[in-house]
């Protein structure tokens, strides 16, 4: 294997008495999707946090292309080529689709390649262009989930940390997400994928963790975690 | 009334409510980003009228550290009053640097940051008055130039305007759009709304949360600093405690317009500056009192406010 983009070693988060996540060690190459599977309340959000460094962290090490994440602040991940999508999606739901994705791009200051793009995702998303002056608070959950992963790509991120894509939306939606991230990963974006869908996530991932209790219990190819006795019993069954 | 005085009343609310809505907006842009009220602003307001006496080379009075000093300078009011805004601009940045931010980064309680800003108004207060004394200011010629009054009426209809009413209006109004501008044209402007709304997201889309607070405090200093000159050039500036009682009025509009809200705060700045024009001459001792009344009974069918959201209280 090459080496990683991301590199998680031994990383631990509290949550003031509650001990979130225990010794995470992760690792995600280029090109790869890798997914954490879990149950809630695991840490699968609680690690797709700390590496967007928005909560803090108490040890360990976040390595991304080399650099140290751990003493960056949240803006600077996201210059560093991390988008997140969050859980539950987190529009900017008192602004326009066009303003969210504009502010996707916030960290960029090329003017023209920034007009592209937006211009590109509303080929690419057809129904966000036909809501481009809508108020994004207005648009279906499946929209706001595709004008949240819309968002996220503005920045042009080379690693992008999805946090359950498939929550709360109807199985034909979900499908049409999900081809967009295998898009997005053929035309070369690294993926972190969360998911409660254990099947679907090992269905699109490459490699998968699998989180218990803040700690990583199992990992392995897709194909390995899939045919797992306890991958199947807990997450498959 | 007449008709004729009515409206030349109208107008002349309309002038003053435009200095309430521009400082009640120094109240809301904070309140929209941090849900908390800046008590340090109407202390803002009053060092704002200060700072532009000082940069129109005016003499400081008999009292106080700097009793009979001034500029060696001074420059024209038009931009004395640029400058005081920005130094009271200036101020804000200070205020959310020493009050607001070292609590906000150990997660205080919000009521924690509402009392510091108190403490802030306090101080800055006293040290105003340490600093010049308590007596009252006027810019010296500030419109020198210009006739005391204007006639706006039409058609030999007659609307006589103190021309110093006329002056603040227009420089309240210019203030308002380049505001609106900054805050719905500019990615800054898209930014703050988006720290408003989510600042956890605001982060995830690489936005430095902490420097557009400190932008924010900047803009809301700023404007304190400007409406203070202006009412400091309607009446006088009547010394240290000259913000505090405007800040009542300030935070009325703030509510009345609804927390929060840009347009409720330009809508219930000119709803309270009109209403209390109308307040009869013999009555003018009781201008907040119906001020206020106002509020009440706006409160009683609309809790949210003129334009105020419904706060839905998210899980």
């Amino acid at each position: 294997m090459t080496t990683p983009v991301l590199d998680i070693q031994q990383l631990s988060v509290a949550y003031g008495a509650v001990q979130a996540l225990q010794a995470v060690s992760l690792t995600v190459s280029a090109g790869e999707i890798v997914t954490l599977l879990g149950a809630n309340g695991a840490g699968k959000s609680t690690t797709l946090r700390a590496i967007s460094r928005i909560i803090a962290i108490q040890s360990g090490s976040l390595r991304y292309d080399g650099r140290d994440l751990s003493s960056l602040r949240p803006d600077a991940v996201v210059k560093a080529g991390i988008a997140h999508v969050p859980e539950g999606r987190r529009v900017l739901t008192r602004l326009s689709v066009e303003d969210n994705l504009r502010l996707g791009a916030y960290v960029r200051s090329d003017k023209a390649g920034i007009a592209d793009d937006l211009e590109r995702t509303f080929t690419q998303f057809k129904r966000l262009a036909e809501r481009r002056k809508q108020l994004a608070g207005t648009l279906s959950g499946g929209e706001q989930q595709m004008l949240a992963i819309a968002r996220a790509l503005m920045s042009r991120p080379r690693l992008l940390l999805l946090d359950e894509p498939s929550l709360g939306l109807a199985p034909i939606i979900v499908r049409e997400i999900f081809a967009i991230i295998r898009d997005l990963n053929a035309a070369g974006t690294t993926i972190l994928l969360v998911e409660q869908n254990a099947q679907l996530a090992l269905k699109t991932a490459t490699r998968g963790y699998v989180l218990e209790a803040g700690s990583i219990t199992l990992s392995g190819s897709t194909a390995e975690l899939a045919a797992d006795d306890r991958v199947q019993k807990a997450y498959l069954g | 009334m007449n008709l004729a005085l009515f409206f030349q009343q109208v107008v002349n609310g309309l002038a003053i409510g435009s200095v309430y809505a521009i400082f009640a907006l120094g109240y809301t842009l904070i309140f929209s980003i941090l849900g908390i009220i800046n008590f340090a602003h109407s202390a803002i307001f009053t060092l704002g009228a200060y700072f532009t006496y000082a940069l129109m080379g005016a003499r400081f009075g008999f009292n106080g550290l700097l009793a009979q000093t001034a500029l060696p300078f001074g420059l024209p009011f038009p931009l004395a009053v640029l400058g005081g805004g920005l130094l009271a601009g200036g101020m804000g940045v200070l205020v959310e640097r020493a009050a607001f931010r070292p609590l906000r980064n150990r997660g205080a309680d919000p009521l924690l940051m509402l009392v510091s800003s108190l403490g802030v108004a306090v101080a800055l207060v006293n040290i105003i008055q340490y600093l010049v004394g308590a007596e009252a200011y006027s810019y010296p010629n500030a419109l020198a130039g210009l006739p005391p009054s204007i006639n706006l009426g039409v058609g030999g209809v007659p609307l006589i305007m103190r021309t110093v009413l006329v002056v603040i209006f227009i420089i309240s109004m210019l203030i308002l759009f380049a505001l609106m501008r900054l805050m719905n044209h500019t990615k800054a402007g898209k930014a703050l709304q988006a720290v408003a709304e989510d600042p956890v997201t605001a982060s995830l889309l690489g936005i430095n949360t902490d420097r557009l607070i400190l932008l924010t405090f900047f803009i809301s200093g700023f404007l304190g600093g400007i409406a203070g000159t202006l009412v400091g050039l309607s009446v006088t500036i009547t010394g240290p405690y000259f913000g505090i009682t405007f800040g009542l009025r300030g935070l009325a509009v703030l509510v009345l317009g609804g927390l929060g809200s840009i347009p409720g705060a330009v809508v219930g700045g000119l709803a309270i500056g009109i209403v209390e024009a109308l307040v009869p001459p013999d009555l003018s001792g009781y201008k907040d009192a119906v001020a206020f009344a106002i509020l009440l009974i706006v409160l009683f069918f609309r809790p949210q406010g003129l334009l105020g959201r419904t706060f839905i209280q998210k899980v």
